[in-house]
């Protein structure tokens, strides 16, 4: 097997009990030594999943509270450590489509034990589309149901990666629904790649409760 | 403008193409048109995209190529400021390589490590930057490439030159001189009249189809290739030997002293404890202040034997480096500039460096990694200066093994031939 990232083989033995297929044998993405450099979130904030001593409200989530919003209850799994920006580096904006595989298990796992009724990752803009040839957040939850209700409006085609706090915290609503729909009574859960200062996903979660949503989450792969 | 000649650069079909300029396929059936590889990823709505390539962007179904034809769009004004001279055996093989030029075919420089390679190349790329060729010197080693720079530079002080490599700041501009590690190639089609390639044996270059492919996109239809290595791969050998690639051996130091004979010796399992002999030598060293480098076999074993060598040696200053360091380029310039006396080193550092006046030790040299040829090299870092064209190098070794004895012989029959050109001790 060789790692997905560090490309180095390591002689991975089968034992006896998974030649036989007693134990299933998972197919292992990563190298113990790329495992080990992504940090797991063990204790994160009620509101944004942010690794914290206690799962106490952190300051941007009270923040959020203030302006009136409901908390959307955000998990995270790993930290937005070195070794993720590295990820991220090489995945989204590398465009290494086969590297989606890595963190596509545990994630569909997260998914499943939050039993909402709809799924809804995040668009990302017909540009980026056609330049990256792929929605990264889709590709991270392949194998999962899920729905189409989003787009982003045309005429937004910036990636908030390049920008401060300052500034994405200023963006008007870069969303829109693809079609009228109502969602009366819905469990929604929205899906990202990385959650940074929660304004995608609180700007999503806005216009999905307008449509009559019951209650609106959300997961990304780091935070 | 000046950027697309003879260049070839990956732009999305979304965008706009610069007016004038040439876009053709990426892909013509399944093959990328950058490295001529067949190694798909799969993108959604059944796009694709080259996985061969991807480390210097990625080419897709979705992008197109841009280029322009190299037009040689220069003044031809070169002045070579190098005031050496080359001893007479350099001169050969210097007036040969001209020959190539003027003929414009494929000629492999084989020379011993320390022969003064880079010396015998001036006068043939001062020949072709005159006549307004584009000239290109790639290496698979980027140490090699940052090492050549300056001392380039400065023997065309006139020639604006720019050297590209995987973590370089500079930005790209048309120059008439390009410093490059091959997979920059990947980046060029059809812009140069010379291609020196430095060091063709060495790793990832040797065996490399995608890198074989870059160098043969980058190279103009008639130009000149020149390959130099000091100890060429099977494959170079079996093309001088059926006489598809004419060849130019030199045996010989530029300093006429032979190379220093690898020795060995037998010793315990040094990964647990450090040889006392290995020891005794570093003690050595340390009276004599003289500076060293010690390789070792794989990355895990360089903080092992760092530290040893710190707590028995407290005193000595150094450092250990590898591959994947990111004070790697810092760390190799102490060496260079005499503020540590010894490195711990991998591979890495087994070719194309210079640090005057070291002795070499080598921990494991029978290991699988120490091939014959990176042996030989490693013995090639030993007696590269005028003042000091001996040295020391030793190898630790578990057991004798016949790639150790290969290589003794390898060096043993450069110096042989050495000999009858009137080299001395």
């Amino acid at each position: 097997m060789n790692c997905q990232l560090c490309q180095t083989n390591s002689n991975h033995r089968l034992s006896l009990l998974q030649t036989f297929n007693v134990i299933k044998n998972q197919k292992k993405q990563l190298c113990q030594t790329c495992e080990l450099t992504f940090t797991l979130i063990t204790v994160g904030c009620l509101g944004c999943g942010r690794q914290q001593k206690t799962n106490q409200l952190c300051h941007d989530c009270y923040r959020w509270q203030q302006t009136g919003k409901k908390l959307l209850n955000h998990t995270a799994l790993y930290q937005y450590n070195d070794a993720m920006r590295q990820f991220m580096q090489q995945y989204k904006f590398n465009g290494d489509y086969d590297l989606r595989v890595i963190f596509n298990r545990v994630l569909n796992q997260q998914i499943n034990t939050l039993n909402a009724d709809i799924i809804v990752p995040i668009p990302v803009s017909e540009h980026t589309m056609k330049t990256r040839g792929f929605n990264q957040t889709i590709g991270l939850i392949e194998g999962m149901a899920y729905e189409h209700l989003l787009k982003v409006s045309a005429g937004q085609k910036s990636h908030q990666s390049q920008f401060n706090r300052k500034i994405r915290m200023m963006r008007k609503q870069p969303f829109s629904m693809m079609k009228q729909i109502s969602l009366e009574g819905k469990e929604i859960l929205l899906v990202d790649d990385v959650y940074t200062t929660g304004n995608t996903l609180y700007h999503a979660a806005e216009l999905l409760y307008e449509c009559g949503a019951q209650n609106v989450r959300s997961i990304s792969l780091s935070r | 403008m000046k950027a697309y000649y003879g260049r070839q650069l990956v732009q999305a079909k979304v965008n706009k193409v610069p007016e004038n300029v040439i876009s053709s396929a990426a892909f013509i059936g399944n093959t990328c048109q950058r490295c001529g590889q067949n190694v798909h990823g799969k993108l959604p709505n059944d796009h694709f995209y080259c996985r061969a390539c991807l480390a210097l962007g990625r080419v897709s179904s979705l992008d197109v190529l841009l280029s322009l034809p190299e037009p040689n769009d220069f003044d031809g004004k070169d002045i070579l400021s190098w005031t050496g001279q080359l001893t007479p055996q350099q001169k050969v093989v210097g007036d040969e390589l001209l020959e190539t030029l003027s003929r414009s075919r494929e000629h492999l420089v084989w020379a011993v490590t320390g022969a003064g390679k880079t010396e015998m190349l001036f006068p043939v790329i001062h020949q072709a930057l005159s006549q307004k060729y584009r000239v290109a010197i790639v290496s698979p080693r980027v140490d090699v490439i940052l090492e050549l720079a300056p001392r380039l530079q400065q023997a065309f002080s006139q020639t604006d030159m720019v050297v590209l490599h995987g973590a370089q700041t500079e930005t790209y501009r048309y120059t008439s001189l390009v410093l490059a590690t091959t997979h920059q190639m990947l980046r060029f089609k059809e812009a140069f009249d010379l291609l020196i390639v430095d060091e063709v044996d060495s790793f990832p270059y040797a065996g490399d189809h995608m890198l074989a492919y870059a160098v043969k996109n980058a190279r103009k239809i008639n130009s000149s290739v020149i390959y130099l290595s000091a100890t060429p791969t099977k494959v170079l050998q079996q093309q001088v030997k059926r006489h598809s690639l004419t060849t130019s051996y030199l045996p010989l130091r530029f300093h006429q002293h032979l190379l220093p004979v690898l020795k060995t010796a037998i010793v315990g399992p040094w990964r647990k404890k450090l040889p006392l002999k290995f020891l005794r030598q570093i003690n050595q060293f340390n009276q004599t202040k003289r500076r060293f480098l010690i390789f070792v076999p794989k990355v895990s074993d360089l903080v092992g034997v760092y530290q040893n060598i710190r707590k028995h040696f407290p005193e000595i200053s150094g450092d250990h480096v590898y591959a994947g360091d990111p004070k790697r380029q810092e760390k190799v310039q102490n060496m260079r500039n005499k503020k540590i006396q010894y490195l711990v080193t991998t591979t890495i550092l087994e070719r194309g460096v210079t640090f005057p006046g070291i002795d070499v030790l080598i921990l494991g040299a029978d290991e699988k990694i120490f091939s014959e040829n990176a042996l030989v090299q490693i013995a090639g870092r030993v007696g590269r200066n005028k003042d000091r064209p001996t040295g020391l190098v030793k190898a630790y070794v578990q057991h004798t093994n016949f790639k150790v004895i290969a290589a003794q012989r390898q060096i043993k029959q450069m110096n042989k031939r050495g000999r009858q050109l009137g080299g001395r001790v």
